[in-house]
């Protein structure tokens, strides 16, 4: 990679511009995400409701990110390592939208949970598989402000962790559905907050492939590791 | 993928038109280029991009012998086109120039009206037998040069007194009127405006259709808007060669990247 500043200063300081946004939108993703685990571990409908008005300012960023992406394209015309950082930029942009979009949802699920009877262990589970989930963002973040190769190929192995904890919660949840069907409502409810933390993870994946991409210029080849498929825990 | 643009940009020739093998030119005591090996292809835009005094021009010169013209210039190496060494003694330097067609930075048409403009290439080369056959190579040539409908009632009104866009268009028609095989353009827009240079781009594209153009260029823009192949030089030597898409978005070489990029290389 090509750390040399551009002869036009103005152009370093627009490709630091997007990337600076990303990072403050990592940040308020991740704030989100680890609210709202605690919200719904700790029943605090205030919280929740926080992390519901938060996201406004997570899909504020996205546009300010694309908007200034499409300036910097029409006007500086990148290439090479350029180009590929401006598109890797929207690319990761428009996963921590969804990310943003997943911690709302448990935000708007943790309120309806508190309505109801408290489910022994289950609020913790997901609190821990949030914050695994965090961390991969994290992680991936720092990978592609560092352009870490080793970090971003270790976000898409250790993605299949979180893998593992949905097919245990998945399998977990079900069992506790048979056994008692006054439960179901709140188990769908955790279910789908356990798939949605998981599809969190993917996009960290899909962050970390963009780190790939963008120091090497093509995306990975070999297939990521893919944690045992819920579909496998189906089977008798 | 088997979309429209994806054809229209696959390089329709594999044929290698042009094949250059350790190329080396000095001027007087200085070394322009060294141990310069590139095949360019047959109907295809190949540019050829830069930082100034890197050798793009002096290479591009080599390929009709314009070089041969200047004193002090001595070029070593060996220069094939369809197989024959253009260095070969044998060689009339002024038959190859009528294969190897040549438009410059600045419009130069000839004091001569814009008919003569475009007819005198074919006269020389006795390419025609009357002037109804003549009449229509000047007409064809300046139809693919785009330029027919802005000067077809004033055929006869000197070629000097059309704009800068017009002239440049002009010269283009004459350069191939003689039906060259390969079209090298040294800057051919440096001096036109953008709508101009717009102009004469669009007529590169159709132009690669019937024979291999060549154009050194120093806007990267332009370079990654009209050839299908691109070649970096810097300090006398090509550096890297590929298909234009992959040079701008993953170059292999650092320098490359530096310079496309617009770093201090």
């Amino acid at each position: 990679m090509n750390n040399e500043p551009h002869i036009a200063r103005a152009f370093d300081r627009d490709l630091e511009a997007i990337q600076a946004l990303v990072l403050r939108m990592g940040g308020l993703v991740e704030a989100a995400l680890s609210d709202a685990a605690t919200a719904l571990e700790t029943r605090d409908d205030v919280l929740a409701q926080q992390v519901r008005a938060a996201d406004v300012a997570i899909d504020a960023l996205e546009e300010q990110i694309n908007s200034e992406c499409a300036r910097l394209i029409a006007i500086r015309a990148p290439t090479a390592n350029d180009l590929r950082t401006v598109l890797s930029v929207i690319k990761i942009a428009s996963a921590l939208e969804r990310c943003g979009d997943y911690a709302k949802n448990l935000a708007k699920r943790s309120i309806v949970l508190t309505a109801m009877q408290p489910i022994e262990g289950a609020a913790g589970s997901i609190r821990r598989m949030a914050r695994q989930v965090g961390l991969l963002l994290k992680s991936a973040l720092d990978a592609f402000i560092t352009r870490d190769i080793g970090l971003a190929e270790e976000v898409r192995q250790q993605d299949q962790d979180v893998d593992h904890m949905y097919s245990a919660l998945f399998r977990e949840f079900l069992t506790h559905m048979m056994e008692d069907p006054r439960h179901i409502t709140a188990f769908m409810h955790l279910h789908f907050i356990a798939k949605n933390i998981e599809r969190v993870g993917d996009h960290a994946t899909t962050i970390a492939e963009q780190v790939i991409y963008l120091a090497t210029g093509a995306l990975p080849d070999a297939p990521r590791p893919k944690g045992e498929a819920v579909i496998a825990g189906l089977k008798p | 993928m088997n979309d429209m643009r994806t054809l229209e940009r696959i390089v329709n020739s594999e044929a290698i038109k042009i094949s250059a093998r350790n190329v080396q030119v000095h001027y007087g005591t200085t070394q322009a280029i060294k141990d310069l090996n590139v095949d360019i292809l047959d109907k295809t835009v190949t540019a050829f991009i830069g930082p100034s005094g890197c050798g793009k021009s002096t290479f591009l010169r080599c390929l009709n012998r314009m070089n041969d013209t200047i004193e002090s210039c001595r070029v070593t190496g060996q220069i094939m086109m369809d197989g024959a060494n253009i260095y070969d003694p044998r060689i009339d330097p002024v038959q190859l120039r009528a294969r190897v067609g040549m438009v410059f930075q600045k419009p130069n048409p000839f004091p001569k009206s814009i008919y003569d403009n475009v007819a005198y290439g074919p006269k020389i080369h006795g390419l025609t037998r009357n002037k109804a056959e003549l009449d229509e190579i000047v007409e064809t040539s300046i139809r693919k040069a785009a330029l027919w409908n802005e000067v077809k009632d004033r055929l006869q009104s000197p070629g000097t007194g059309l704009s800068g866009g017009q002239q440049q268009r002009l010269c283009i028609a004459r350069a191939i009127a003689t039906g060259p095989e390969v079209l090298l353009m040294d800057e051919p827009c440096s001096a036109l405006d953008p709508i101009a240079t717009a102009q004469v781009e669009e007529l590169i594209d159709e132009l690669r259709a019937q024979f291999s153009v060549v154009i050194v260029t120093h806007s990267m823009q332009q370079a990654a808007r009209v050839s299908q192949r691109t070649a970096f030089f810097h300090l006398g030597s090509l550096v890297e060669t590929g298909e234009t898409g992959q040079i701008f978005t993953s170059p292999k070489d650092p320098r490359t990247e530096a310079y496309i990029t617009g770093r201090i290389g």
